[in-house]
C-alpha cells in the first residue's frame, strides 16, 4: 500500500473549480512515484533510475512548493534546491544536465523553481540576468538581412523584429521559452519593471500574440505554413497562456482558452491533459473531471515513466498552482 | 551499431548497394512476411542484439498521414524479435510535440506493439551523452545523442515517404533528425535548422548511420509535407542497408532525380550509393511503381526536366 500524504489547503483560501475529490490518484500513485525516483544527489531523471537533470527536477520542485507537513517532503525538495544551486553555471545559467557547459532554456525553469521555494534569490537573479542577456540569433543583423534578401515569402508569416527567448543560445525565439522566462519575470518583478526588463517584456508579449495559429491556439511557433494556417498544439497553447495571463479579455485569450477546451476533449496523452487543466482552472474555468481519465492513462502505459508526466499530473490534481499566479498588471487582481 | 556499416566508405570503395521494392496495397496487408522475407534476403543477422526502430511520430496524425504506420512498425518488431533480437525497442523524439505518449494513443501504436512501457523510448527525454560528430559538414562538432541509441547494436531509420518543404523529401537520413533529444536542444531542435538541414543531416548520419531502413510507403504524403501535405497513396515498402540507396530508390519512385536532392547528393560521398547504376533492385522495379509526387513550387528543380544547378561537396 503506497504511503499517502498531506497537501497544503488552497492558496489564499480559493480553490481550484470542479476539484473536489481528485486527490487520492496524487497522492497514491504521482507523489510515491515522484519521491521514489528521486536520486541520492537530490535531483530528479526524466525517468526513474536516469541521471539527474534541470527540467525534471524543476518540475518536481515547483510541485513540492504545493505541499506542506511532511517531513520526507521538505527533506526531498532541500536535496533538489540544493542540487540546481551546485548545478549553476558561472554565468547564472542552467544547462539541461549538470555536465554541460552552456546554459539553456532550462535556466527560467530552474529559476522558477527556486523563486517557488523562496529560496536562493541571488541565485534567480544571476540566473535572470543571464536571460536577459540572452537575445535569439534572429536578432543579429546578418540574420536580419539574409532573411530580407533570401527568405521564401511565403514560407512562413512572422515579424522577426518580435523576439522572446530561443531554446539555446543564439537560435530562434520559440513559444515555450517565452512563456517559462515571462512567467519567471512576472514574479521577479511584480510592479516597476526596469527599462530594459519591460522592453524584454513587450517584446515577447508581442512575440507570442504574434505566433498565434489563425483562429488560435499555439504551435511551437509557426502560424503560418505556406500559407496554410499551422494546426496548434496544446502544451505550447497552455505556456503561451499562462504566460500572457494579464491579458485575459483579449481577443487571442478568448480564442486560445475556446481552442483548448474543444481539445481537452479528444485529449489522449496525460501530459496533454494535467497542463490544459493547469492552465483552464488558472483562468478560473471548467474543465471536467480529470482524476478519472488521468487513472486510465496511468492504467495503459504508467506515464511512459517520465518524472515531468507524474508532476504536471499532481500540479494539475493538486491545490492552485501558486507559482503561476501574480499580480496582474495595471489591474491590483490576483 | 555495427561497425561495418557505420564506416565512412568513399563510394568507390563501397561494395554495390542492393533494394528491395515490396507491393503492399494496404495496411491490412501481410507486412511481417514481406518484411521478414526482405530481412533475409539481406542476411540480417541481429540475434543476441538490441534493435531500435527509429520510427518517424511528429504528431497528431487523424488522417495516418504524418507518422510511420504502427501496422509496418509492428510488423517490423514482430520480424526482429523473429530474428533472434534480444530486444527491439521502437523509438522516436518528435520534433515539434512534448505530448509523446499522446501521439502514441492517438496512432494506437499499443494494439500494434503491445504495452508501451517496456517497447517505446521517448528519445527526447532521458540519459544522454556528448558524442563527437564524425564529419564537419556543419559548424556543430559534437552533439548530445541518447543513451538509448547509442547503446543499441542495430538502428533501423524507418520513415513514412513524404515531401519536405526545407529539405525536399524526409527518408531514412532526414528521420535521423528524430535522435537528437528534445531535452537538450527544445522541440523544435532548432539547432539543427541554424547548422544548415543538409549540413546536419549528413553530420548526424555519418556518426549514427543507420543499419538498414525500412520505408513507409504505403500511404505516402506529397505537397507541403512533413505535417500539411496531401495523402498520396503509393502502395510500396522500400527496404534496404544502404540508407542512401534506400532514399534514392524512393526519390525514384515519387518522380524526382535524387542527384538533385542536396543532402542525399552530399551523402552519397561517404555514406552510400545513390547513382542508380550502382543499385540493384529486388522485387518490384522502380518503373513499375512509380508515383509522381507534387512538390512545392520551390522545389520543382528535383524533377526530372527541372533546372538544377548542382551542388558543391560539404563532407569533402
Amino acid at each position: 500500500m503506497p504511503e499517502t500524504f498531506k497537501t497544503a489547503p488552497p492558496r489564499n483560501g480559493k480553490a481550484r473549480p470542479e476539484r473536489g475529490g481528485e486527490t487520492s490518484f496524487r497522492e497514491e500513485i504521482c507523489l510515491p512515484f515522484l519521491l521514489k525516483a528521486q536520486n541520492e544527489d537530490g535531483g530528479w531523471g526524466y525517468r526513474l533510475g536516469q541521471r539527474s537533470a534541470v527540467e525534471p527536477t524543476s518540475w518536481t520542485l515547483l510541485e513540492l512548493a504545493s505541499l506542506s507537513d511532511s517531513s520526507a517532503f521538505e527533506q526531498a525538495a532541500g536535496g533538489a534546491i540544493n542540487w540546481l544551486l551546485a548545478g549553476q553555471l558561472p554565468d547564472g545559467s542552467w544547462a539541461a544536465y549538470p555536465d554541460q557547459k552552456e546554459g539553456c532554456w532550462t535556466t527560467a525553469l530552474a529559476g522558477l523553481a527556486l523563486h517557488a521555494h523562496g529560496r536562493a534569490q541571488d541565485a534567480v537573479a544571476k540566473g535572470f540576468e543571464w536571460l536577459c542577456d540572452a537575445w535569439p540569433g534572429e536578432g543579429a543583423l546578418w540574420r536580419r538581412l539574409q532573411q530580407r534578401l533570401f527568405a521564401r515569402s511565403n514560407a512562413v508569416r512572422q515579424n522577426p523584429s518580435l523576439r522572446g527567448w530561443s531554446w539555446t543560445p543564439g537560435t530562434s525565439s520559440w513559444v515555450e521559452p517565452t512563456a517559462y522566462t515571462l512567467i519567471l519575470l512576472h514574479h521577479l518583478y511584480p510592479n516597476e519593471l526596469p527599462r530594459r526588463v519591460e522592453k524584454r517584456r513587450r517584446l515577447a508579449e508581442a512575440m507570442l500574440y504574434d505566433r498565434m495559429c489563425p483562429g488560435g491556439g499555439w504551435n511551437s511557433g509557426n502560424p503560418l505554413d505556406y500559407g496554410v494556417a499551422g494546426v496548434p498544439l496544446v502544451v505550447p497553447t497552455v505556456w503561451a497562456l499562462l504566460a500572457l495571463q494579464d491579458h485575459p479579455a483579449r481577443r487571442e485569450n478568448q480564442a486560445s482558452l475556446e481552442w483548448l477546451a474543444r481539445a481537452c476533449e479528444t485529449m489522449q496523452g496525460p501530459a496533454s491533459l494535467g497542463l490544459a487543466h493547469i492552465c483552464l482552472a488558472a483562468y478560473s474555468r471548467p474543465a471536467g473531471s480529470l482524476e478519472p481519465t488521468l487513472r486510465g492513462l496511468y492504467a495503459k502505459n504508467e506515464f511512459l515513466g517520465s518524472v515531468p508526466v507524474a508532476a504536471w499530473a499532481a500540479m494539475a490534481l493538486g491545490p492552485e498552482c501558486r507559482w503561476l499566479s501574480w499580480q496582474r498588471r495595471g489591474t491590483g487582481q490576483p | 551499431m555495427s561497425v561495418s556499416n557505420s564506416q565512412l566508405l568513399p563510394s568507390f570503395k563501397r561494395p554495390d548497394a542492393q533494394v528491395a521494392i515490396r507491393r503492399a496495397e494496404g495496411y491490412q496487408a501481410n507486412l511481417s512476411n514481406l518484411i521478414y522475407e526482405t530481412l533475409n534476403e539481406f542476411g540480417v543477422s541481429v540475434r543476441g542484439q538490441v534493435v531500435l526502430l527509429k520510427a518517424n511520430f511528429v504528431g497528431p496524425d487523424p488522417r495516418g498521414v504524418v507518422n510511420t504506420h504502427p501496422a509496418v512498425v509492428g510488423a517490423a518488431r514482430e520480424c526482429f524479435l523473429r530474428l533472434g533480437a534480444k530486444e527491439v525497442i521502437v523509438a522516436d523524439g518528435p520534433a515539434l510535440e512534448r505530448d509523446t505518449e499522446g501521439i502514441l494513443e492517438m496512432m494506437r501504436l499499443r494494439e500494434f506493439i503491445g504495452p508501451l512501457a517496456g517497447s517505446f523510448v521517448d528519445l527526447n527525454i532521458g540519459d544522454v551523452r556528448c558524442v563527437p560528430l564524425r564529419t564537419r559538414a556543419s559548424s556543430l562538432r559534437e552533439l548530445y545523442l541518447p543513451e538509448a541509441v547509442l547503446r543499441a547494436d542495430f538502428i533501423v531509420s524507418m520513415p513514412k515517404l513524404k515531401t519536405h518543404h526545407w529539405a525536399g523529401v524526409t527518408l531514412s537520413l532526414k528521420n535521423m533528425f528524430g535522435i537528437v533529444p528534445g531535452s537538450c536542444y527544445g522541440w523544435p531542435k532548432n539547432i539543427l535548422h541554424w547548422a544548415g538541414i543538409t549540413r546536419a543531416v549528413l553530420d548526424i548520419t555519418s556518426t549514427v548511420r543507420p543499419d538498414f531502413a525500412i520505408v513507409d510507403g504505403i500511404l505516402g504524403m506529397e505537397g507541403n509535407g512533413p505535417i500539411q501535405g496531401v495523402p498520396k497513396p503509393c502502395g510500396v515498402l522500400v527496404m534496404g542497408n544502404d540508407p542512401v540507396a534506400v532514399d534514392a530508390t524512393c526519390a525514384r519512385i515519387m518522380g524526382l532525380v535524387p542527384e538533385r536532392i542536396e543532402h542525399l547528393a552530399q551523402a552519397s560521398y561517404l555514406l552510400g550509393h545513390l547513382r542508380d547504376e550502382k543499385i540493384r533492385q529486388i522485387g518490384e522495379s522502380v518503373a513499375s511503381v512509380r508515383t509522381p509526387f507534387e512538390v512545392l513550387p520551390s522545389f520543382r528543380r528535383l524533377r526530372a526536366g527541372g533546372r538544377h544547378r548542382g551542388h558543391s561537396n560539404c563532407l569533402a
